[in-house]
């Protein structure tokens, strides 16, 4: 009765076009009043608990502010730079370099459709006029903008940790085999296509280019390192991590790359400048356009477009608390729990069903909401069958991926059908078999867990425990 | 229909705090059926220790166990139980509770519409460290995690320690990379949230207690008919006992399994590097003596006899 | 000119409470990192900013359509319906805020009655806790401005964020670059000859 009430309310709610965040908080409330006999007052201390005693949380609106910072054209294509002199000179090479560019990005920016945007834009045209079909160039990166949510750092990683209580910095570890193992299978796959297909490959450019894009593009990827590298080095809890990553992604974009801000335009050495002269005049710059930034339109803008995307999604978290204790306090998972044991369904039969229905909410809602309404129902049932609850959360991701390439709701396909002008049959049908391969990516997750656990696990043991 | 009370701890059911909250049910199930019902709700499900004492002022809470660090902000009289090496060991401590000024200070919260009911034990405080602390230059310049309490931070700073404030959640991370050099704790919070895993030396300091006060809102517990009252406070009591047992015996089996798993080495004092501890330490008493009072330091320094 | 004001006060206070949170959580590592040590208040201190992200931001984000909400489906239908159903979402809304008001007072007056401090600083906790009361309020007065507006038809739903068309910003800004580029080659080649 209580479980009924709880989802039909919850799901009317949203299918009206309600703000998510609202539908959960409102059915959560509507339940907790119609059901049990906690007070008004007590709910809003609930939701006030919620928003201010979860320091774990605090990652997410770190993170998307430091994604906000490099999240721009011009660290795309320094990226792009930097991929096409590593592995273009292989056969298909250009593809497999749009590939390893969407990796990069999506691992410092962790959005999947600002991937797709910013890479594709850059790439299929350069594939179409190296003689790739537009569709394989265009399916390519619909799928490989996928990667974003799964090599961390992650935002959708870190709302899993929150709806679970599991460790954001082991879920992080967890997912960077998987990540790199799907970008090694679409390179693989691009491979194969190129020797059939005859594609061509670039002209290797030479060590001394390589090192020098390399280390322009370093600038955005030294984020990645930070932030891994501050969690596992013994500097920063993952909260305090992606405070440091915010405040790197800003020096890198400001003073750094130069693309936004105060110093914009500005070069880093100017014809015929000594170095030592060059050296003093930027310091002198810096110091600036430091305080410069406070006021300067770009800047903030990116600082406002970080915080709107926060205080969405905390939002959404909060009231989706609110929903986690309604179905803590009526005890709903457990009675799904039972149920499901009663049938006598086995972990990889609840995996399946797991897989299916996630692969359905991924057809018309944004992965965070999915997890939110999703992880605190299936967290309890699947720790009951023995699953690993890091496992779990990398189940989810993958098809959270898969989501966003199906229709109606699927965010990589509008940006590729927006970049390439091209209808969302054509974009469909283009992303297609790449989607087909990430389906039997999905299945390896999904039944070999030391994908996922392989990493933590092995930090682990390193630690001597 | 029958009274309502919740329960709500943010421990695990199988700890000394949720068997105790389950036997309160059990004794109260058995002894009042029909006329009261407990539902305990464990493991933060209702809510976190910060909010719980709010919870029940607003009356959706009618029962907690926040430790006794929790209350600094309700009155700063409990404090006395973060006093470093006031007492001497366990005994001393329940000869302190169960005396006049112990259980005066059971009524401290009043003012603020609280009422404490018992206290239950958890144990002695222990440090843990990624170095051995034999004496208080050992612990000189290391970053040590403290809940939020004046006296556990003025204890850290008292030798040269940097207190740091840091949510339970992280603790474990902050630890097990360094972040963080040490903390402190029971030998069963160390067991059981796996910081003997992570810090591998643990001095045997007994320097404080962590305890907790079962608490109650004063508007629901003076509404209760008086017979009715006196049976709940009954039932508490047979309850705490029972917790108590348990939490004396599983300080030892986990005390004896941090030994065992030999992933921590644990560091004894002798009497004469002790004694360097509590020289260092015990100026806190009398920073804390105005707020605290005297004649409760005096008596729970005399419970040691 | 007013609504410009209030606007360039939303934006800014709002900035303002995100860098300070970041900057706060930064000081923090570099303190204990660098200096071997902390803030005592930092902790407590950067949670309360981040409820009044949360909460304040709640009403700003309705304002500027930064929620995320499902439409694909209320926008296949008439458009009539469509609108009744939007009016319908914006009442359950208000309820909702309503109650949270309502518990929100409660809670307020009860903590102001009892008097109790912040942990680290010497603040009354009512004080902070006061952003539940603003922000709700806020809410509600900015779901009766959407209402207003669909009633007087000028919108049909609530306005969600479009995080695919935000990306496309991305692709304009890089197509722009691009002919900015082959102009300015072209100009050059030119001047050349
Ligand atoms: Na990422
Ligand atoms: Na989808």
């Amino acid at each position: 009765m209580t479980i009924a009430a709880l989802f039909l309310m919850l799901f009317g709610f949203i299918f009206m076009g309600m703000p998510i965040a609202i539908a959960l908080g409102f059915s959560s409330v509507t339940t907790i009043l119609l059901f049990s006999n906690d007070s008004l007052p007590s709910v809003a201390l609930k939701l006030f608990e919620a928003t201010s005693e979860h320091y774990t949380l605090l990652a997410i609106p770190f993170f998307i502010l430091s994604s906000a910072f490099l999240s721009t054209g011009g660290v795309a294509k320094r990226l792009i730079n930097f991929a096409i002199d590593s592995i273009g000179h292989v056969r298909g090479g250009l593809a497999m370099a749009s590939v390893m560019a969407c990796m990069l990005f999506a691992a410092v920016s962790g959005s999947s459709p600002a991937t797709v945007a910013a890479i594709g834009t850059i790439v299929i045209a350069g594939m179409v006029r190296a003689g790739y079909p537009e569709s394989f160039a265009a399916g390519v990166i619909a799928n490989a903008g996928t990667l974003g949510i799964l090599i961390p750092p992650s935002i959708v990683m870190l709302v899993y940790a929150a709806a679970t209580e599991v460790s954001a910095s082991r879920m992080f570890m967890a997912g960077f085999i998987p990540g790199l193992m799907m970008g090694g299978i679409l390179m693989i796959a691009i491979y194969i296509t190129a020797r059939i297909k005859k594609l061509p490959a670039q002209p290797f450019p030479g060590f001394r280019q390589l090192a020098k894009s390399g280390s322009i593009a370093m600038g955005g990827l030294m984020l990645i390192v930070i932030v891994l590298g501050s969690i596992y080095g013994g500097i920063a809890s993952p909260t305090e991590a992606a405070a440091v990553a915010a405040v790197y992604a800003y020096l890198v974009a400001v003073f750094g790359y130069r693309d936004i801000g105060p110093m914009k335009g500005i070069l880093w050495r100017n014809q015929g400048e000594s170095s030592g002269a060059a050296a003093i005049r930027n310091l002198f710059q810096m110091a600036i356009a430091l305080p410069k930034s406070v006021t300067n339109p770009e800047v903030r803008k990116v600082v406002l477009d970080g915080s709107k995307v926060s205080l969405m999604l905390l939002f959404i978290i909060a009231n989706a608390m609110l929903f986690a204790h309604v179905l803590t306090t009526e005890r709903i998972p457990h009675t799904i729990a039972e149920t499901i044991i009663q049938w006598g369904l086995p972990a990889w039969g609840f995996l399946i069903v797991v897989n299916i229905l996630l692969l359905i909410a991924g057809n018309f809602m944004e992965p965070s909401a999915i997890l939110l309404i999703m992880a605190p129902i299936l967290f309890p049932i699947a720790t009951q069958l023995g699953i690993d609850p890091i496992h779990l959360g990398i189940i989810m991701v993958v098809n959270m991926e898969i989501g966003m390439l199906t229709p109606p709701v699927g965010l990589n396909l509008f940006v590729t059908a927006g970049i390439t002008g091209k209808n969302m049959v054509w974009v469909i049908k283009a992303c297609l078999p790449w989607l087909s391969l990430l389906l039997f990516f999905l299945i390896l997750i999904t039944y070999i867990p030391q994908i996922s656990l392989f990493l933590p696990e092995l930090i682990d043991s390193m630690r001597g425990y | 229909a029958p009274v309502e009370i919740k329960f709500s701890h943010v421990v695990a059911e199988n700890t000394p705090k949720g068997q105790m909250a389950i036997k309160f049910k059990e004794l109260v199930d058995e002894r009042l059926a029909g006329k009261v019902e407990v539902k305990v709700f464990p493991s933060s499900q209702l809510f976190g220790d910060n909010k719980v004492l709010e919870a029940m002022l607003l009356g959706d809470v009618q029962m907690a166990a926040p430790s006794l660090s929790k209350f600094q902000k309700y009155t700063k009289s409990l404090q006395v139980f973060d006093l470093p090496f006031l007492f001497k060991d366990m005994d001393a401590v329940e000869r302190f509770q169960k005396g006049p000024e112990g259980q005066k200070l059971l009524g401290a919260l009043q003012k603020k519409g609280l009422v404490g009911l018992g206290y239950l034990h958890n144990g002695m405080k222990q440090l843990s460290a990624s170095a051995p602390l034999k004496v208080p230059a050992d612990a000189s310049g290391k970053k040590f995690r403290i809940m939020t309490s004046d006296v556990l931070q003025a204890q850290f700073e008292a030798v040269d320690a940097v207190p740091l404030k840091k949510p339970f959640s992280e603790v474990f991370t902050l630890l097990q990379t360094r972040a963080i050099d040490g903390q402190e704790n029971t030998w069963s919070n160390i067991f059981s949230k796996k910081f003997f895993e992570v810090q591998p030396y643990i001095t045997e300091s007994n320097h404080g207690v962590l305890d907790y006060l079962i608490v109650t809102s004063a508007e629901f517990w003076m509404g209760l008919d008086d017979d009715l009252r006196t049976e709940i406070s009954a039932a508490l009591n047979d309850a705490i006992a029972y917790g108590n047992q348990i939490a004396a015996q599983k300080a030892e089996s986990d005390k004896q399994a941090i030994i065992d798993s030999k992933r921590s080495e644990v560091v004894n004092l002798s009497d004469a590097e002790r004694a360097q501890w509590v020289t260092a330490m015990k100026p806190v008493w009398k920073q804390f003596e105005d707020e605290i009072g005297a004649d409760v330091i005096s008596a729970a320094e005399a419970s040691n006899q | 000119m007013i609504r410009k004001v209030i606007d360039h006060f939303e934006e800014s206070f709002l900035s303002l409470l995100m860098v300070s949170m970041t900057l706060l959580v930064f000081a923090e590592v570099v303190l204990r990192f660098g200096f071997n040590t902390g803030i005592h208040w930092a902790q407590e201190v950067t949670l309360l900013i981040a409820a009044w992200f949360v909460l304040y931001g709640a009403s700003y984000g309705v304002k500027v359509g930064a929620h995320i909400g499902v439409d694909v489906f209320v926008k296949l239908l008439p458009s009539p319906i469509h609108r009744f159903l939007t009016l319908l979402a914006i009442v359950l809304a208000l309820v909702y805020c309503g109650m949270f008001l309502y518990g929100s007072w409660i809670y307020l007056a009860k903590m102001k009655m009892i008097g109790i401090e912040l942990e680290d600083l010497p603040i009354p906790k009512w004080i902070p806790m006061s952003i539940l009361v603003i922000g709700f309020a806020l809410l509600a007065l900015r779901f009766l401005e959407l209402g207003w507006k669909v009633l007087k038809g000028e919108v049909e739903g609530f306005h969600f964020v479009d995080e695919a068309a935000e990306s496309m910003e991305i692709a304009e800004e890089l197509k722009a670059a691009e002919a900015a580029e082959a102009a300015a080659k072209e100009n050059n080649t030119k001047e050349t000859k």
